[in-house]
């Protein structure tokens, strides 16, 4: 894909990553590592596995994404663990 | 009226003298003071050659990136075969690496070695 123009979206999505990995940073060694490594497959997967022109449920998963960056930013969340729910592509 | 030529003559004699230490005194200052600013101004902008070395050993260090691969000119996309998220990887190394935040608008034109070596290089921040 032509990585030198990125649609709007594809841009959020990008913030959306870079967001949780300036997060993962504050975090001990440890931590971060764990953090990045749940968060770069999550981002992989759906990227892989998320129709493209699928715009309502990318706009699903940005805005639930968004939330569970501001948990992650907040210093009484200690960890992160993926649930993850398997929807089929609609 | 010989005792004030006298005194004249002894006069201007000593203006000049005083004159040149007065100003040998002041030039010493102003020298240390220019230099320093402009060192203060240098060390703000790094070197552009010890910026590319330090730009290319990251990329280089990247996991899914193959070392010998890595030129100055090198585009992530299609010389490196990194997707968008690795770019934004990359990027958040050289952040790390240089110890300052790049804002988002101006990390999403990073997609070339050299795009990374040109922005690091103007900017004041970099470390």
């Amino acid at each position: 894909m032509g990585a030198s123009k990125l649609s709007g979206m594809q841009k959020q999505v990008l913030s959306l990553y870079r967001g949780f990995l300036r997060a993962a940073r504050s975090r001990p060694t440890e931590d971060r590592k764990r953090i990045e490594m749940i968060v770069s497959t999550e981002f992989r997967h759906n990227s892989k596995e998320v129709d493209r022109k699928n715009f309502q449920y990318i706009e699903y998963l940005l805005r639930l994404g968004t939330k569970q960056l501001d948990q992650l930013k907040s210093p009484d969340i200690v960890s992160l663990s993926s649930i993850k729910v398997v929807t089929s592509k609609t | 009226m010989a005792a004030r030529g006298a005194l004249l003559k002894y006069l201007r004699v000593n203006v000049t003298p005083s004159l040149q230490i007065s100003s040998s005194i002041t030039s010493p200052p102003l020298y240390v003071l220019l230099r320093r600013f402009s060192e203060e101004v240098r060390g703000s902008f790094l070197d552009k050659s010890e910026v590319t070395d330090r730009v290319l050993s990251v990329v280089k260090n990247f996991q899914k990136v193959e070392p010998s691969r890595v030129t100055p000119k090198a585009h992530f996309n299609n010389d490196l075969g990194l997707d968008s998220l690795d770019t934004v990887e990359v990027v958040m190394a050289l952040e790390e690496e240089f110890g300052f935040e790049i804002p988002d608008n101006e990390a999403d034109k990073i997609q070339s070695v050299d795009l990374a070596v040109d922005f690091i290089a103007s900017h004041p921040q970099a470390k």
